[in-house]
């Protein structure tokens, strides 16, 4: 399911997810706090080199996830994009609506444009996390930062679950299809709010079964596991300052030219 | 002059058939972004959501402490919720969206529950799907799992207390807290440059419809799950 797949097959795998969290977080900060096109787009190309050089994905699936947010992030632009001017203001494109101008000028272009290369870049941040370590290896991590047990356990347990359940709805849908479920607006909306309400009650039961054989094993109130064995990666802390230098780097070159 | 303002109108024509092609996409568009919130306003909403998230955990911690089995429930409670965001609504326009599942979760499970559920599904949408991000967690929170929900359960108690009948709560409950999420996401959005309006008129025009698809869709739900699962609704108010 999405960067799922990927992640296990990550060559960084196996590397402590600690120094991977931080590697993605600072990038994904210092790239928000700079507010900078430039940096962005460099964020992202950095991120890019990174997860296919050291995690070994294809540069083609990378593109193909950046693609993701982008219908957001183009409805998002556009919106900002467009002000209202009074008439005879000089502007790129614009309507003339009841005596105003509806559109954008250069500064309002530049703004959005930089908007757009700072979302990407951040976007890129938080893939190398995504695309780098399985949610499970996370979680534990989590909890070694002291994030409260019940909640990484109820996160363990919601991860498992999603893909028991979207197997169950994914059977259903296809059974319903290939009844001419899927016909019209109406019987649609009927199919898919039967499924829905089946996929609840199929969940419901489940958890009962799952309940009754966690307590007939010994089930205490809390679900413990060993932690996995992980190579430490300190060289991904270097890398980090490395990539936060870069994105200064940048943004000091792009003031310079700039100003 | 003319020649110009002609120029000027060619151009904005081209844009506009552009941005009609937009329109469709933005139906699956309600995360706000990684990185399209300003670092300032990321915090804001962050620390927003902690009072409802660490009220919420509380009431959950106290139900896991009474009845263990609540653990295993609430886990598939919140799977529940993330499968039923992934699933495609059909729409008017014949454009393709996922329900938000607030109005559902918030009659069900109720807003403190819905309030850490929904932080635990929006990060696992953020991480596993690129929809939402981790600094802008705080705002979908806020909007997808506090005050969305939060409106379903008044609108659908209040109606209940006013005997209306229980399709017609649902519907409202579920339309309105959908349509509650967007206007805070827009208000999310506008407050950092003023243009609030703007993304008001651009979420209408695509979400009113689906507000409308949506509320429809719990009411078929509702009806079948009362048909089939008394108990475990019952079980629900306990829970």
């Amino acid at each position: 399911m999405g960067t799922d797949r990927w992640a296990y097959q990550s060559r960084l795998r196996r590397v402590d997810p600690l120094p991977k969290l931080i590697l993605s977080l600072t990038a994904l900060v210092v790239c928000l706090c700079c507010g900078s096109g430039a940096v962005g787009l460099a964020t992202a190309a950095a991120m890019g080199v990174l997860i296919t050089a050291l995690g070994g994905l294809p540069p083609r699936v990378y593109l193909h996830f950046l693609k993701i947010p982008m219908a957001f992030l183009a409805v998002g632009c556009a919106t900002m994009l467009v002000h209202s001017y009074p008439a005879g203001t000089p502007v790129l494109a614009a309507l003339p609506v009841g005596g105003r101008l509806w559109g954008f000028d250069g500064a309002a272009l530049a703004a959005a444009a930089a908007l757009f290369f700072r979302a990407l870049g951040a976007v890129g941040a938080m893939y190398f996390l995504a695309l780098n370590t399985p949610v499970t290896d996370l979680t534990m991590c989590l909890g070694r930062l002291h994030v409260p047990r019940l909640l990484v356990e109820l996160m363990e347990l919601i991860y498992r679950f999603i893909f028991v359940l979207s197997e169950t709805a994914g059977s259903i849908r296809t059974a319903q299809a290939s009844r001419l479920g899927y016909q019209g607006l109406r019987r649609s909306l009927s199919s898919l709010g039967t499924m829905a309400s089946l996929v609840f009650l199929r969940a419901w039961r489940r958890a009962d079964r799952i309940y009754a054989a966690l307590e007939s094993r010994g089930y205490a109130g809390s679900l413990t596991t060993l932690p996995g064995d992980y190579a430490p990666g300190r060289g991904l802390y270097p890398l980090a300052l490395a990539v936060a230098a870069g994105q200064l780097a940048v943004l000091f070159a792009e003031r310079g030219v700039l100003g | 002059m003319t020649t110009q303002r002609n120029h000027r109108l060619l151009r904005t024509a081209a844009l506009l058939i552009g941005l009609l092609g937009l329109l469709p996409m933005s139906a699956s568009a309600m995360h706000i972004a990684e990185g399209f919130l300003p670092a300032g306003w990321c915090v804001v909403w962050g620390a927003v959501c902690v009072p409802f998230v660490a009220a919420g955990f509380l009431s959950i911690k106290k139900k896991v402490e009474m009845a263990p089995r609540a653990k295993i429930l609430l886990a598939m409670c919140g799977a529940f919720a993330f499968v039923l965001s992934a699933l495609k609504l059909p729409s008017f326009n014949g454009s393709c969206s996922h329900p938000t599942g607030v109005g559902l979760g918030a009659i069900l499970f109720g807003p403190m529950t819905m309030a850490v559920l929904g932080l635990i599904v929006l990060l696992f949408q953020a991480l596993l799907l690129a929809h939402g991000g981790l600094t802008t967690l705080g705002a979908n929170t806020f909007s997808m799992a506090i005050a969305g929900p939060i409106v379903s359960w008044l609108v659908y108690k209040l109606l209940r207390k006013a005997k209306a009948p229980a399709p017609v709560a649902v519907f409202a409950a579920a339309a309105l807290g959908d349509l509650f999420t967007y206007v805070v996401t827009s208000f999310q959005l506008g407050v950092i440059d003023g243009g609030m309006a703007r993304y008001l008129m651009v979420f209408a025009v695509t979400q009113i419809p689906l507000a409308i698809v949506e509320g429809l869709l719990t009411v078929v739900v509702f009806n079948v799950l009362e048909k089939y699962s008394k108990t475990e609704l019952e079980a629900l108010c306990v829970l």
